[in-house]
């Protein structure tokens, strides 16, 4: 009889357990799990504003006016058209209508009125700096009227940190807006977001309004979605391969054999947009010599770390911006690529001569610099064979490795570092305003670059040029200008790869220079 | 028991002399390293990087092309010296402390139980963590820690076992002659309390090595370009499909270490004879 009844038991529990996997497995197909890799580890907030460092999920849960496409055009999302007077000092916008925030509240132009002067006193000012007053024209247009021309406009809008937010949640929730709780018009809302480590999306089931660039015009495809930071690349790799991620946004290229020999994993690749440098603490001994940072800048061997970190994929970097902007055409003089002889005479000619172990000496002291690294293995792996090359002309770095979250404000201490390995992904020339503008001291001005005549043709470049063609004049000599004062040694472009899993499938072409919302909505669960 | 000498009656049990065998012979690697090893620990040559092992590099290369046997040599010096320290820190501040604990007893005793115990309630490597977290990384900071987190069991060791010896008939003489305190405590109490103490010293050495390495590990440990077989065994996950020898080696020094060093204490609790009361013998 007791024997019965516990067979009859093993029996329910064993048809429970395969009505449940079913379910599962209905389930597991509306969701799927994106990992961001060490690149994209560590953003603190979803608040676009007043965030320095953003990651993939952001322009999922807000949208932008305008999107910007891999070819450089400009599409709307939340506009849908504008123009610009002759003199180009005034933009109107037509917005689109019928859009509402995750909360029930609608977008129209009183939103854009409130949300320009937000940037005010933020790192992101920059991106408004221009524009003198937001004109609401009628419920669905918005006129800006600029301070000077800005050729620039609509790539700043097109930026990540020119997602909109909803204003009334902005306001309440203060500094926990985009950390506790984050509302935008986007296709996903945030759930759950836990620093460092995983971000929650929910589909957004009103979404009607995605771009053109979108073949999806309706709601995304998965109910949920889930970003894991994982900064150890072997990590995320096993991850995907044994079926605990669907994605990996940026692939470290020392994988791609591997995956690329794995018939369960298929990998896109893209142009990259992003430059790996290294940059040097202009305000410390012994960097204050230009002559010693010139010398540091020299005695990094590009074409080694490519070929032996990366596979020989992508490109070498010799100048501070990617080489498909044109403000990358830079004089060659300017240019700084591997010469260990210049290395080495510059380093004599400080004074620096070379001591009986092999690392330089001046005045008693040794040239023992702090070598800063965030954790995960690319940047170990090239903050290791930085420390050989910088040792071959005879310096000694100690390198510290640090969490990627804590970075950042480390670098706000100023003074802490001497020398450090980053990366940063960005494709437009003011990204050398952003990380050699005086006004950014520590961080993101990790160089601590500070310099009356740069900051001259810093100003020229960001707010005196008139048209494009101008801008990109200014933005030429400005960057050679930085280039000559030798605050950071440019290492590698690399292309930009994603690998994903059986269970999803990636658009053929990715729309806009990186993976980001107008794409993954189109990302699709294989049945 | 018979009188013949320690070394004797350890290399008596096959297994005591095998291990103390092995271990010399790291301790010989360890101190030897800049002599023995075949190439210098520290130089790059990207072009074999992720070499398999072959007759001019018996262990293989790492990502770097640099020596894995070089490494693992000049690691041992590391892990050793580390543990080692740590482990002599912890021995003579948890002995001391304990001593004096389990003598005067009273409040002071109550004082030292309560920050013991309270360090005992958390694992070694979370009071290693904080602790690292507060000094920052290096090799200092990391003996430093282990040192602290291994220091409650030595204390209590001590404590217990002074206490127990302080009613003896002999410390009741010594302090009815007069003996000053600081005297019964040093020249009767401790040596006599001693013997156990050392010998968990040398089983927790074998704990201090994984724990280093585990340290080391998650890169707090040794800076690079200096080697730790913990932190060569994080370098080696990256890279396990590609070169799995870079994680393998380091891995099976670390565990033939601990395995040796537990050995060796066993081999030490038998010739020592702890067991029995210590003057018996």
């Amino acid at each position: 009889m007791t024997k019965m009844k516990v067979r009859g038991a093993a029996l329910a529990l064993a048809l429970a357990g395969t009505a449940i996997s079913g379910a599962l497995s209905a389930v597991v197909a509306q969701e799927a799990t994106f990992v961001l890799t060490a690149r994209w580890v560590g953003a603190p907030t979803y608040n676009p504003i007043k965030a320095t460092k953003l990651n993939t999920a952001t322009t999922l849960i807000y949208d932008r006016l305008v999107l910007q496409d891999a070819d450089q055009s400009f599409h709307g999302q939340l506009a849908t058209s504008w123009e610009t007077s002759a003199d180009g000092k005034q933009w109107t916008f037509k917005l689109k209508p019928g859009v509402k925030f995750h909360n029930g509240e609608p977008f129209n132009a009183k939103t854009i009125e409130w949300w320009v002067p937000q940037f005010k006193g933020t790192e992101n000012a920059f991106t408004v700096e221009a524009i003198e007053r937001v004109e609401v024209i009628d419920d669905l247009t918005v006129r800006f009227h600029m301070k000077n021309p800005d050729p620039n406009l609509l790539s700043n809008l097109a930026s990540s940190f020119m997602c909109i937010p909803e204003p009334k949640s902005y306001q309440a929730l203060g500094d926990k807006f985009g950390v506790s709780e984050a509302v935008g018009t986007g296709p996903y809302k945030l759930q759950q977001f836990t620093v460092g480590q995983q971000t929650v999306l929910v589909r957004n089931d009103d979404y009607a309004w995605a771009s053109d660039l979108s073949k999806n015009q309706g709601p995304a495809k998965f109910k949920k979605l889930t970003f894991r930071e994982i900064a150890e690349e072997s990590t995320a790799y096993l991850e995907l391969k044994t079926g605990g991620a669907d994605l990996i946004v940026a692939v470290p290229t020392d994988f791609l054999p591997r995956m690329q020999a794995d018939k369960s994993i298929k990998v896109v690749t893209i142009p990259g947009t992003e430059l790996v440098y290294m940059p040097i603490n202009t305000s410390v001994e012994p960097f204050t010599d230009i002559k010693v940072r010139e010398a540091t800048a020299f005695a990094v061997n590009q074409a080694e770390i490519m070929k032996s970190l990366y596979g020989g994929l992508g490109e070498v970097a010799d100048t501070f911006l990617i080489s498909s902007l044109q403000e990358s055409k830079v004089d060659p003089k300017y240019k700084i690529s591997y010469d260990p002889e210049r290395s080495k005479r510059l380093f004599d000619e400080a004074g620096w001569k070379l001591g009986p172990n092999g690392i330089r000496v001046k005045d008693g002291k040794p040239l023992q610099v702090k070598f800063w690294a965030q954790n995960g293995t690319e940047f170990k792996r090239l903050a290791e064979v930085l420390q050989a090359q910088l040792k071959a002309v005879g310096m000694q770095a100690d390198i510290t490795i640090l969490d990627s979250s804590t970075i950042n404000s480390q670098y706000r201490k100023k003074t802490d570092h001497q020398l450090a390995v980053r990366a940063y992904l960005w494709t437009n020339a003011d990204i050398v305003d952003w990380f050699f503008s005086a006004k950014r001291l520590g961080y993101p001005n990790v160089s601590m670059f500070n310099d009356p005549e740069a900051e001259k043709l810093n100003d020229i470049a960001m707010n005196k040029s008139r048209n494009w063609d101008e801008r990109v004049v200014n933005f030429t000599k400005y960057h050679e200008y930085v280039l000559s004062q030798y605050p950071f040694a440019p290492i590698y472009q690399p292309v930009q790869l994603f690998a994903h899993g059986k269970r999803v499938t990636m658009p053929e072409k990715i729309r806009g220079s990186g993976l980001s919302s107008q794409s993954i909505v189109d990302i699709e669960p294989v049945n | 028991m018979s009188r013949s000498s320690l070394p004797a009656r350890i290399a008596r049990s096959p297994r005591g002399a095998l291990s103390a065998l092995f271990l010399l012979g790291l301790v010989l690697c360890a101190l030897l390293a800049y002599w023995i090893a075949p190439y210098d620990y520290a130089s790059q040559n990207l072009s074999l990087a992720n070499s398999p092992p072959s007759a001019a590099h018996w262990l293989g290369t790492d990502e770097f092309g640099r020596d894995l046997l070089s490494r693992i040599i000049q690691g041992a010096r590391t892990s050793l010296s580390v543990s080692v320290l740590s482990i002599s820190l912890s021995v003579a501040v948890g002995a001391s402390l304990g001593a004096a604990a389990g003598y005067f007893g009273g409040v002071f005793d109550r004082i030292v139980t309560v920050i013991v115990d309270l360090t005992w309630s958390f694992p070694e490597i979370l009071l290693a963590l904080i602790l690292i977290a507060i000094l920052g990384p290096g090799l200092h900071s990391t003996a430093i820690a282990i040192g602290i987190a291994y220091l409650a069991q030595f204390t209590r060791l001590t404590r217990a076992q002074v206490m127990t010896l302080k009613n003896e008939v002999f410390i009741e003489a010594s302090i009815n002659i007069g003996a000053s305190p600081a005297r019964i405590l040093f020249c009767h109490l401790l040596p006599n309390a001693i013997t156990p103490v050392i010998v968990a010293g040398m089983l927790a050495t074998g704990d201090a090595i994984v724990l280093e390495a585990t340290l080391g590990f998650f890169g707090l440990g040794a800076q690079p370009p200096l080697p730790s077989w913990g932190a060569m065994m994080s370098s080696g996950t990256a890279q396990i499909f590609i070169a799995p020898w870079i994680i393998i080696f380091p891995g099976l020094v670390i565990a033939a270490t601990v395995i040796a060093i537990n050995l060796f204490g066993d081999a030490l609790i038998e010739a020592l004879d702890i067991r029995r009361p210590l003057r018996d013998g």
